[in-house]
């Protein structure tokens, strides 16, 4: 699976000149920096530097650039964390209970615990990339879009059934989400629902919506308290605590197994990524506990179960860029064009051709990730501060913040009016106990949910029982209806068993 | 300690829902009754209106379809104001421009959550205010409108 000779002319490629390494430190900076402020995203931090990596050869370009990646996976957990607005959606799942953490005091841990996950999961996705790219790459391909819409129901499912006693709110929000996000052309060119607005061809700004939902609602709701967290000793700032994070996050192996692997596998799937791992990998991890109804409270758990799923998900999205050409997500598509800056072009011959190179990206990625726990120390200390902002100067700044994100994602008013049309949803989903993860995540589904589908109808010819011809559909199907029901099915079996008393 | 109140909001949520699908779902049928433009449209729209028929039964069946445990922290009164400032500043945005809606936005804020202390007030808010302004203009590849500040 290793060819080692390509391994020796990697590390030569690394270590002969100094070069490379010059570009890795502010990579992860800038990374830090872009995922830590809501609305800017990696791929937008990584379009602006784009074109510094022409100056560079083509190693330190791709070693700039997952810098910026690593450290942007990271620094997205941190608004999670203290605001509960997710840097990038893939810290969706991050702030489910790192954000409980936070406003229980525990900040200094939920940020450890992020950072040790953050760094353990993109080291094990980095060695699993460095053993299965290869046969990972055959894997993806075989991937159809009846497995991809299979996928996606489940993970939406699992997602919209995790408030135990709403589970038909949590159903009913996931399902409007979704039916949002196919708002806007179709594959076939038909505009549904846009009001005659040109703004929504494209559909809805499934960012500025997350950000009006996630962040901006929770905001409304915490307008009337004096700081995010309310004792003052728990306020403090204290590396003992960060690193009693570290201790806790690696007290916890399996479920940063469990997540890395979700990551990496569902990272490499084209178009699904982090933004699914980090979910998937958090209902998987409270479904298998024995204590499902502790997450959402501030279950450290739930934060390395996400961080770690996240992390990975890079690795995943790095096979497919260069195994396949097919970058996975924002980011990678961002790689994609420094591929074609240099006259690149990634795919099975990129890796037969230039295997050297491969490795020399993965092994940088070693090291960046002991650079990533270095210097997210630094910085975490410089963040967590935010939590002793009075919320009175913290709501309208972070409200600020939210607002000209959003317009740099869209470049007109319809990013800061999407944030406050869905700011006023998700309040009234918070208030009603609507989920508004499900929300969310449907939005960002309904469009990959509707071209899967749509591409297993014009492939099976019009006959949509060919997904059920699909062993891995039906698997997927049938872990569906487990998640669902599977609970229920169990406690009905359970009773109409006899107990049997010993004599 | 949650006290049960009698609420219609969460049934005009969730007739709001409904009434979403369902218009959503014409809307889509107007553009093309085709299999594929509603291949999941008209399966899901479905799905959520029997989700929204089932709460509304057993709600009924259990007699809570218009009360509510009120949420814990959250007065309505207090929220609503903040809201309302919220939508002041977006859609001021066009008008006073980034720099300037933002200012005023962050110091009406304080004010109306009890900042008295004038000269932090005031400093705060133009220095966050125009300095984020100010950061996103020369970050931001599209040009914003200013009302001061080079956009």
């Amino acid at each position: 699976m290793i060819d080692f000779v390509a391994v020796e002319q990697g590390l030569a490629l690394l270590f002969t000149n100094f070069s490379p390494w010059l570009v890795v430190v502010p990579g992860i900076v800038i990374g830090l920096i872009f995922g830590a402020t809501p609305g800017l995203q990696i791929s937008m931090a990584m379009a602006i530097f784009l074109p510094m990596t022409l100056y560079m050869d083509f190693v330190q370009a791709m070693l700039f650039l997952t810098a910026i990646f690593t450290g942007g996976s990271f620094g997205s957990g941190i608004p999670a964390i203290l605001m509960n607005i997710p840097g990038t959606s893939s810290a969706i799942a991050t702030a489910f209970d790192g954000y409980p953490m936070a406003r229980q005091g525990r900040h200094n841990q939920a940020l450890g615990v992020a950072l040790v996950s953050s760094v353990i999961g993109t080291l094990m996705g980095y060695v699993i990339l460095l053993v299965m790219i290869q046969p990972l790459s055959l894997m993806v391909l075989k991937l159809g879009p009846a497995e991809m819409f299979a996928v996606i129901l489940w993970g939406m499912t699992l997602i919209a059934s995790l408030k135990g006693e709403q589970v038909l709110k949590g159903l009913m929000a996931g399902f409007v989400g979704l039916l949002i996000g196919t708002i806007g052309f179709n594959e076939l060119g038909m505009a549904r629902g846009t009001m005659g607005q040109t703004y929504l061809l494209d559909g809805v700004p499934v960012i500025p919506a997350m950000m009006g939902m996630f962040a901006a609602s929770e905001l409304f709701k915490l307008a009337n308290k004096e700081f995010i967290v309310e004792s003052k000793a728990s306020r403090k700032v204290k590396l003992s605590e960060i690193f009693q994070g570290f201790k806790l996050a690696l007290s916890y192996p399996w479920v940063m197994i469990r997540g890395g692997l979700i990551g990496v596998f569902v990272g490499a799937v084209p178009g699904v990524g982090s933004s699914v791992s980090n979910l998937l990998s958090y209902v998987e991890t409270q479904r298998r506990d024995k204590d499902p109804d502790s997450f959402g409270k501030g279950n450290p758990k739930g934060v390395v179960a996400s961080e770690s799923a996240n992390s990975t998900s890079e690795a995943g999205s790095m096979a497919t860029l260069l195994a396949l050409g097919i970058p996975g997500g924002g980011a990678t598509a961002v790689m994609l064009a420094a591929f074609a800056m240099h006259n690149i072009t990634g795919g099975p011959q990129f890796i037969r051709q230039q295997t050297d190179v491969v490795y020399a990206i993965i092994f940088a990625n070693f090291a960046q990730v002991f650079l990533l726990l270095i210097i997210g120390l630094l910085f975490i200390p410089l963040l967590a501060n935010i939590i002793k902002v009075p919320m009175r100067y913290l709501i309208p700044s972070v409200l600020v913040l939210a607002v000209m994100g959003s317009f740099g994602l869209t470049g007109n008013m319809t990013g800061p009016v999407t944030v406050l049309v869905f700011a006023v949803v998700g309040w009234l989903f918070r208030h009603y106990g609507y989920s508004v993860p499900a929300a969310v995540i449907g939005m960002l589904l309904g469009a990959m949910a509707e071209k899967s589908l749509l591409h297993s109808y014009q492939i099976s010819g019009g006959d949509l029982s060919y997904m059920l011809e699909r062993p891995v559909t039906l698997i997927i199907l049938a872990l569906l209806l487990v998640s669902l029901f599977g609970k229920r099915l169990l406690g009905l079996y359970k009773r109409s068993k006899p107990s049997v008393t010993p004599e | 300690m949650s006290v049960n109140k009698r609420d219609y909001g969460d049934l005009l949520v969730l007739m709001a829902l409904v009434g979403f699908t369902l218009w959503y779902l014409l809307d889509a049928i107007r553009v093309s009754s085709s299999v594929q433009n509603l291949l999941l449209i008209l399966p899901l729209s479905i799905v959520v209106l029997v989700i929204a028929a089932l709460e509304v039964g057993l709600r009924l069946k259990r007699g809570t379809l218009l009360i509510r445990e009120e949420s814990e922290g959250e007065a309505l009164h207090r929220t609503l104001p903040v809201v309302g400032l919220f939508a002041a500043y977006v859609l001021s945005l066009e008008t006073l421009g980034f720099d300037v809606a933002t200012v005023l936005f962050i110091a009406a804020f304080l004010v109306m959550k009890g900042e008295r202390h004038w000269p932090l007030l005031g400093g705060y808010s133009l220095a966050f205010g125009f300095g984020v302004a100010f950061f996103f203009a020369q970050m931001l590849p599209y040009p914003m409108h200013m009302l001061i500040l080079p956009g």
